[in-house]
């Protein structure tokens, strides 16, 4: 499998927090890869990182082949890098449409064919269009996002807690749909509190630990490791 | 009669106010900050005019076209310059610049032009329009401002709700981070708002000395002050606000000036907006903070 993203050794500090710690891991075409870790142990910094939101002061970030260390983060969408950020930062004075418009802002025209490829995804977009995104439920301000996201044709997407604040049948719809858009194609690096559902659709998972990467592996062997299990998962 | 005559000069004048205000409340929907020297490129944009219609024998037309290069151009310096390296301090830092800005605008045409005011020249030559046998006369000025006013405003709510940069521009001004993730260039969008913003500055500044001709290196300053209060009043970061702000003060001064007291106008004026602020804080149309356009 070709490689896709490669975090190298990245330092990041907020003023003088040391948020990352010479942290590196990789994902590569078609995988789905997650960070597990508790709060504020560096993984939403992390993918701020990578999506050029913030940048590391010392370290290297590649993405498909591309030195993207130091690259401002509205030029990432065009070499086909998604991000869905923390608290889904939907436009919510916007409608449904014009989210999904912003979404594809990156191409020319709107194409009918991506919004009916995110509707087919999400049915109740559809139904909810021309609703201001603001009065969405939590669940479908998420679906909100991620359709957005996929309107841009992105190679890699990452998603920062996606179910965050939701309901567990939500959960459960989500993850869902994280399977089929990786089924489909779509390479997905994975950010999540709830390590037990993060590590059930992984193909590897990284574990952080106070901004470094202290554990690495399979999916199912991390779930199967009695350490992640005390820390993660409950017992 | 007497009393339709100034609502119409009101709603001329407050029309002039709007688009000013436009300016002010676009580049606080986008950049969240008060641009005070916004004022002066009314008057920069009222110079070039008269420089290009007086001295090097422009048609107005030509002239107005001029004044609006030179203002958009001046626009997008001034926040490349000034503004754009505070865009992480405090917005004090940024108050204080803009003021900085304004003053630096007013001397240098104070430098350039001197002191003493010129005589502007309408560039509106068309005759007055005389009404119900002369007994309601309405300037030519008056009518060109309404008409000039309401196309900007339409083309600015059509552009801002329908095309791409417009809607752009919204999704910066409520969120700058996630535009970014879209692969919007918030830089870009910023720069974009102050050069409509001034464009439409200099649009105000020659319709303002058409209706009101004497032209000083000051002459932007109190229509600035007034358009802000005007932005305020409709619910600043509101494009609809301050069209409706601009117009509703303008017909206050007019009406004020003409049934109360000739000194007292612009005191009516600020009481007004003091009153409908304790009523209603975000202004008439504003919504919460933070929910801006």
């Amino acid at each position: 499998m070709a490689n896709m993203l490669t975090v190298d050794n990245i330092d990041v500090y907020y003023g003088n927090i040391h948020a990352l710690k010479g942290a590196s891991f990789h994902v590569d075409e078609g995988e789905i890869v997650a960070l597990i870790g508790a709060n504020g142990a560096g993984k939403s910094t992390t993918l701020k990182t990578v999506s050029g939101m913030m940048h590391p002061k010392n370290g290297s970030i590649t993405f498909l082949g591309e030195d993207i260390t130091r690259t401002d983060s509205y030029k990432l969408p065009t070499k086909g890098m998604s991000h869905v950020p923390e608290g889904r930062r939907i436009f919510l004075q916007m409608t449904v449409m014009e989210n999904l418009e912003m979404g594809a802002y990156i191409h020319k025209k709107l194409s009918q064919e991506d919004l009916d490829l995110v509707f087919r995804q999400f049915p109740r977009l559809e139904e909810r269009r021309t609703q201001i995104a603001g009065t969405l439920s939590g669940g479908e301000q998420q679906m909100l996002a991620m359709g957005r996201a996929l309107m841009s044709h992105p190679k890699l997407m990452m998603l920062d807690e996606p179910s965050m604040g939701l309901a567990p049948i939500l959960v459960e719809q989500i993850f869902d749909i994280i399977k089929k858009l990786h089924e489909s194609g779509t390479t997905i690096l994975l950010v999540e509190q709830n390590a037990e559902m993060a590590l059930q659709i992984a193909d590897r998972a990284y574990v952080l630990e106070s901004g470094r990467v202290t554990m690495t592996g399979t999916g199912a062997e991390l779930a199967a490791s009695d350490e992640i299990k005390k820390a993660y998962l409950g017992g | 009669m007497a009393f339709l005559s100034n609502l119409i000069s009101g709603i001329s004048l407050g029309s002039v106010y709007a688009i000013i205000a436009l300016g002010y409340t676009m580049v606080y929907g986008i950049a969240k900050m008060l641009n005070f020297a916004h004022g002066d490129v009314i008057m920069v944009g009222a110079y070039m005019c008269f420089c290009a219609m007086n001295y090097w024998g422009l048609p107005p037309l030509a002239g107005i076209l001029l004044a609006i290069i030179i203002c958009t151009l001046l626009g997008i310096v001034i926040e490349k310059l000034a503004y754009k390296p505070l865009r992480a301090a405090t917005s004090l830092a940024v108050l204080i610049t803009a003021i900085g800005v304004s003053y630096f605008l007013q001397n240098a045409a104070l430098l350039i032009f001197k002191a003493d005011p010129k005589v502007f020249p309408s560039v509106v030559t068309l005759p007055n329009l005389r009404l119900f046998d002369g007994s309601l006369i309405i300037s030519a000025t008056s009518i060109i401002t309404v008409i000039v006013s309401a196309i900007i405003m339409v083309a600015l709510t059509l552009f801002v709700s329908r095309s791409k940069t417009g809607k752009a521009m919204r999704a910066v001004s409520e969120d700058k981070e996630a535009a970014q993730l879209m692969g919007i260039n918030v830089n870009g969008t910023i720069s974009v708002t102050f050069a409509i913003g001034s464009g439409l500055a200099a649009i105000a500044g020659v319709l303002l000395c058409s209706a009101y001709p004497t032209l000083m290196p000051t002459t932007g300053s109190m229509p600035g002050i007034k358009a802000f209060t005007a932005a305020v009043f409709g619910g600043i970061g509101s494009i609809p606000g301050a069209m409706l702000g601009g117009i509703l003060l303008g017909v206050i001064e007019i009406l004020g000036k003409a049934y109360i007291s000739t000194e007292l106008s612009d005191a009516i004026v600020f009481a007004v907006l003091i009153i409908v602020l304790l009523i209603k804080p975000t202004g008439l149309l504003g919504r919460k903070i933070n929910e801006k356009v």
